[in-house]
């Protein structure tokens, strides 16, 4: 719960830092998936968002971030998705959004 | 005699084409599915960058056309091509010693981005539509008064698999920045806000207009693609899109909704291209022999290629071709022929 | 003859197999039963002096030996395994009969029964009843000719009517192998034992007398121990790997029909009940045709068959798991009536992350409802990327002047059905929770949802005693028939896609059909209603891709096309939506055809 505010908010002004990130992760989630490398970062999917609609949550950001070795806050943080599949009828780049929100919770989270 | 070749399609490809090839002592015949040529460029206001009337540049070309007594097929449709002729509906056949595919494109029917409400709202228009409003000299909405909140969203039935466009139709953008400043000169006291996700400006004076419209028109542009529309009591039209660069969703209401509809290939392509043994690329536009030196040539001989058929072009790109093409067909008659 | 012990060392393998068979199947039974949970023991305890138990055992006879559902979906499948299981319980009774008949009311050994011919052959009987040969025959044939039919499925499975047949694990094979030889070694024994001792019906009786003449009579003697032998180890095999194999499925189809009389179902909560459901699984692979995975996309490795297998057998991947659309086509054919979708639900739920307490904490104190009404109307999260259903209905609710309060109009909280199907009940939870509380706060008494996905869970799993849940197409279906809604024709042609939700979810199949028929003329695809083919964009599936799906909704649209109609109509946004990318021209869906033709 500490990390919900993840990737929003003035408190974390650090920079990505690729030197030292841990790209393993964030490498193996491609690897899976590899349509997430498609991403051009329209925002659909965080426009149509259900959850985005009542709190802050930002999918584009989320898995952006992931990314770029980011992980902390990120299992917690995509909790708040309902999986209602709206983002993934409005993806542009016909990224499997829902499958990507199950597959990062699942290489994040304890499973 | 002089050799003939048939243009299938009339519009500024086509016309171009035969002028061309006219001028090289060929004989063209132009094909029209509709009642007259000129095809999307006819009823097009003002071309991007320089704002040049479309019809300073229509105009001579179809008077060309008719001074010179180019034949012109009206409201033919051409059922199947070969290098020696095509096949009417009507089933008649016109022989020629080649053929012109300018069949061009297809636009975007923005009805199947059914959340933009395009034909459910009364203010959401398409780019063409607007066109055809500034060309009538009013634009306004619905209810007859003047727009003050203008969205414009880029990219509709381009880059969206959802729709099976994968392809970038090219003039959008550029065509999108021209609107902002047309509207911005129409009503300079209204906001115009353009929605896009990557703004591409490739050719001579875009990037400039790009930054007039920005500084100089302050046009706002916001880094999202729109969601979704809804259509408020007063028939305003709330809109839904994140703005990617502060990373938060954003919601607006405006009077107007401007849809920059793609280019598409057109639906009867495949058909036509089976019959002439050709074949298309994965975005359903005919493929060329290659990028380079065969880009107005076709996989077969004796049928060539001008404007769009091949892939989205700009009306300055179509022009230019044409000749490309005429020198093309006039140096394959040459060979066929036998002549110095 | 009185002092018959009938035992030869040569039944020794049957023996073994037999008790194996038994003690595995009975720990098994057991374990699964003690298991239960309370509240299925209960209904158990409370079903089982009912009418119940006498359907069921008339369901036993209808399905574990005749095999009458297979036979309807496909008669020549439907026989194989009728003469195999029915054929193979005939000549049990008709065996013990025949003992009884000769040697009086007295305790025989089962494998006296078994290997009756050998242990009585027929110069030692007195009185000897010739029609007890044929009859016995009679049944050895018609086993007979399901072991080839059997045989001719794994060799061309299309023959069969079938387009795939199922791949098998080692304790299939095995006992797959020895089910094949048992009734061609009963036939060799018993026909050697025709040749040499005389006797025999019409069937073993001529091959003796063939053999007696061809073959020199010490040969005959060299073979006949053997073949025996050959015949108790083919029976003793099948036994001691049936519990494990596929061939489970015989036996544990009985007590899943009495579990099922008594009202015990599968949970979105894994439990032992599961297995009777799992075990009950034949594998003859009719799940397989109707997935339009496999048809579409080439998937051979998800389809229910091997999901159960994989589950069967604890190598179930989460691949196999997600890998489905949950279209419910091969459930509605499946001959054992498993709940494969169930089934598949409680596995996801099992292959998740525990979520953490304060999930959608976010929910607390939001209502971005509008209006107010006796009628409430929740268009679905999907609905809102398709405006012209939500304006429709609008239209509609005007045109009966019907007072409304509209949940979601400006967003609301999803129904909870989506993270259901991705096994996340409890997360789900919280959003039948909240939306429940929502609609009971501004006391509507009728719901009406233009999502199918959204009105299964209402049906389903959301407790809304007092609120009556109506998808669009009943509430338009209503209306019409009350005479509140009039309209005209409309003069196109429509063909209607059932939403797998809606239909084979909901059972919805004549309300969207009246709607459209009295507006214009209505033509059905080839596969309609229970058949329906499923638009490939269901939520349940986060394994295939985008272009997966397109190849799904191009195959499935070219169908509705082929109808030759002016326009397709569908009720379901996301049906709307892939359909709309695959077709000529967009679909509509039933409010905006209705919308568009209200007389006022």
């Amino acid at each position: 719960m500490r990390n919900l505010n993840f990737g929003y908010g003035i408190s974390s002004p650090r920079a990505i830092n690729l030197d030292n990130n841990d790209l393993r992760k964030s490498n193996d989630i491609i690897r899976e998936m590899p349509e997430l490398q498609a991403c051009i970062g329209c925002g659909s999917c965080t426009a149509s968002c259900t959850a985005g609609n009542i709190t802050s949550f930002n999918f584009r950001k989320l898995h952006t971030s992931v990314r770029r070795g980011e992980y902390q806050g990120a299992y917690e943080e995509l909790s708040k998705c309902m999986l209602c599949g709206k983002c993934r009828l409005v993806c542009p780049r016909g990224i499997n959004t829902r499958g990507l929100v199950m597959l990062i919770k699942r290489k994040l989270g304890d499973f | 005699m002089a050799k003939r070749v048939v243009i299938v399609g009339g519009g500024a490809a086509g016309m171009q084409t035969a002028l061309e090839l006219k001028a090289r002592g060929i004989e063209p015949v132009i094909v029209e599915r509709d009642i007259e040529l000129g095809g999307k460029a006819r009823g097009w206001h003002k071309l991007f960058p320089s704002f040049t009337p479309a019809s300073d540049v229509m105009r001579p070309i179809a008077d060309r056309i008719k001074a010179e007594r180019v034949r012109c097929f009206y409201g033919q449709e051409v059922t199947a091509i070969a290098p020696d002729g095509v096949m009417l509906r009507s089933g008649e056949r016109i022989p020629s010693d080649a053929v012109v595919v300018a069949t061009g494109f297809t636009l975007f029917d923005a009805h199947r981005k059914q959340e933009y409400g395009y034909g459910l709202y009364d203010n959401v228009i398409t780019s063409v539509d607007l066109e055809r409003m500034m060309n009538s000299g009013k634009v306004l909405l619905t209810d007859g008064t003047e727009p003050r909140r203008i969205a414009i969203l880029h990219c509709v039935g381009s880059r969206d698999e959802k729709v099976c466009q994968k392809h970038c139709s090219k003039v959008c953008c550029i065509t999108g920045v021209k609107q902002a400043i047309e509207l911005k000169e129409i009503f300079p006291t209204a906001d115009v806000f353009n929605f896009y996700m990557d703004i591409r400006m490739f050719g001579p004076g875009y990037e400039e207009l790009y930054r007039e419209a920005q500084q100089r028109y302050n046009v706002h542009f916001v880094r999202g693609r729109i969601s979704e529309a809804a259509e408020t009591i007063n028939k305003r039209i709330q809109i839904k899109a994140e703005d990617t660069l502060t990373g938060r969703p954003l919601k607006m209401t405006v009077d107007m909704l401007v849809l920059l509809v793609g280019m598409s290939a057109n639906y009867e392509n495949e058909t036509l291209a089976a019959t002439a043994g050709l074949s298309l690329a994965p975005n359903g536009y005919y493929r060329a022999q290659d990028s380079f030196l065969g880009a107005v040539r076709s996989e077969r001989e004796g049928i060539f290629f001008a404007g769009a058929a091949t892939a989205p072009k700009s009306l300055a790109d179509t022009l230019a071709e044409a000749s490309l093409t005429a020198s093309a067909v006039d140096e394959y008659l040459r060979a066929k022929f036998n002549e110095k | 003859m009185e002092n018959m012990t009938f035992f030869a060392p040569f039944t020794i393998p049957f023996i073994v197999g037999g008790v194996a068979m038994f003690v595995v199947i009975a720990a098994k039974w057991l374990l699964w039963l003690v298991r239960l949970p309370r509240v299925d023991r209960r209904l158990i305890r409370h079903n089982f002096f009912t009418r119940q138990t006498l359907l069921a055992v008339w369901e036993v006879f209808r399905e574990s030996l005749l095999h009458v559902r297979i036979f309807r979906v496909n008669p020549v499948l439907g026989f194989m395994h009728m003469s195999l299981a029915f054929g193979w319980f005939l000549l049990i009774v008709v065996g013990w009969i025949e003992t009884v008949a000769y040697l009086g009311w007295v305790w025989v050994p089962l494998q006296g029964h078994v290997f009756f011919k050998y242990f009585m052959p027929v110069n030692g009987i007195e009185g000897h009843i010739q029609l007890f040969e044929h009859l016995m025959d009679a049944l050895l044939l018609l086993v007979l000719m399901g072991v080839a039919l059997a045989w001719f499925k794994r060799l061309r499975s299309k023959m069969m009517g079938m387009r795939r047949t199922t791949k098998h694990v080692l304790f299939d094979r095995i006992a797959l192998s020895a089910l094949w030889f048992i009734f061609p070694a009963r036939l060799v024994a018993e026909s050697l034992t025709a040749a040499i001792y005389g006797g025999g019906g019409f069937l073993t009786g001529s091959i003796g007398g063939v053999l007696r003449d061809i073959v020199p009579s010490d040969m005959l003697s060299l073979a006949y121990e053997p073949a025996w032998w050959f015949y108790s180890a083919a029976l003793g095999v099948f036994f001691a790997a049936m519990p494990f194999s596929r061939y489970m499925h015989i036996l544990t189809e009985i007590p899943l029909i009495f579990l099922r009389r008594w009202s015990v179902r599968p949970t979105a909560e894994r439990k032992s009940y599961d297995r009777f459901e799992v075990e009950a699984c034949s594998r003859c692979g009719i799940c397989i045709d109707p997935c339009q995975l496999q048809e579409d996309l080439g998937i051979n490795d998800t389809q229910s068959v091997y999901f159960l297998r994989d589950r069967r057998y604890n190598m179930l991947s989460l691949k196999v798991a997600n890998n489905c659309l949950m279209c419910g086509r091969c459930e509605q054919q499946c001959p054992v009536g498993i709940n494969l979708a169930t089934l598949r639900l409680n596995s996801r739920a099992k292959r998740r992350n525990i979520p953490h307490e304060g999930r959608y904490k976010y929910l607390r104190g939001v209502d971005r409802s509008s209006g107010s009404g006796r009628v409430g109307y929740f268009a679905g999260c999907m609905t809102s990327l398709t405006p012209g259903v939500q304006r429709s209905m609008e239209q509609i609710f005007a045109a009966v002047g019907e007072e409304v309060w509209y949940a979601d109009k400006e967003g609301g909280v999803c129904c909870g059905r989506p993270l259901m199907l991705s096994g996340e009940t409890d997360a789900a939870r919280k959003m039948v929770a909240y939306n429940t509380d929502l609609f009971r706060r501004h006391n509507i008494e009728l719901l009406v949802t233009s999502c199918p996905i959204c009105l299964r869970v209402f049906r389903e799993n959301y407790r809304l005693d007092g609120i009556e849940v109506l998808h669009h197409t009943e509430y338009i279906d209503r209306l019409i028939a009350e005479g509140r809604l009039h309209l005209k024709a409309d003069g196109r042609t429509f063909t209607y896609h059932d939403p797998c939700e809606l239909g084979r979810g909901c059972g919805v199949y004549d309300e969207p059909r009246r709607v459209i028929a009295s507006v214009g003329e209505l033509r059905e695809p080839k596969h309609s209603r229970r058949d329906a083919l499923c638009c490939g964009a269901s939520l349940a599936n986060t394994i295939i891709d985008d272009g997966q799906q397109q190849r799904i909704a191009k195959r499935m649209t070219t169908e509705l096309e082929a109808t030759a109609c002016d326009t397709i109509v569908t009720a379901c946004p996301l049906c709307n939506k892939a359909i709309s990318r695959a077709a000529a021209h967009p679909a509509e869906d039933i409010a905006e055809v209705v919308a568009k033709n209200i007389v006022r």
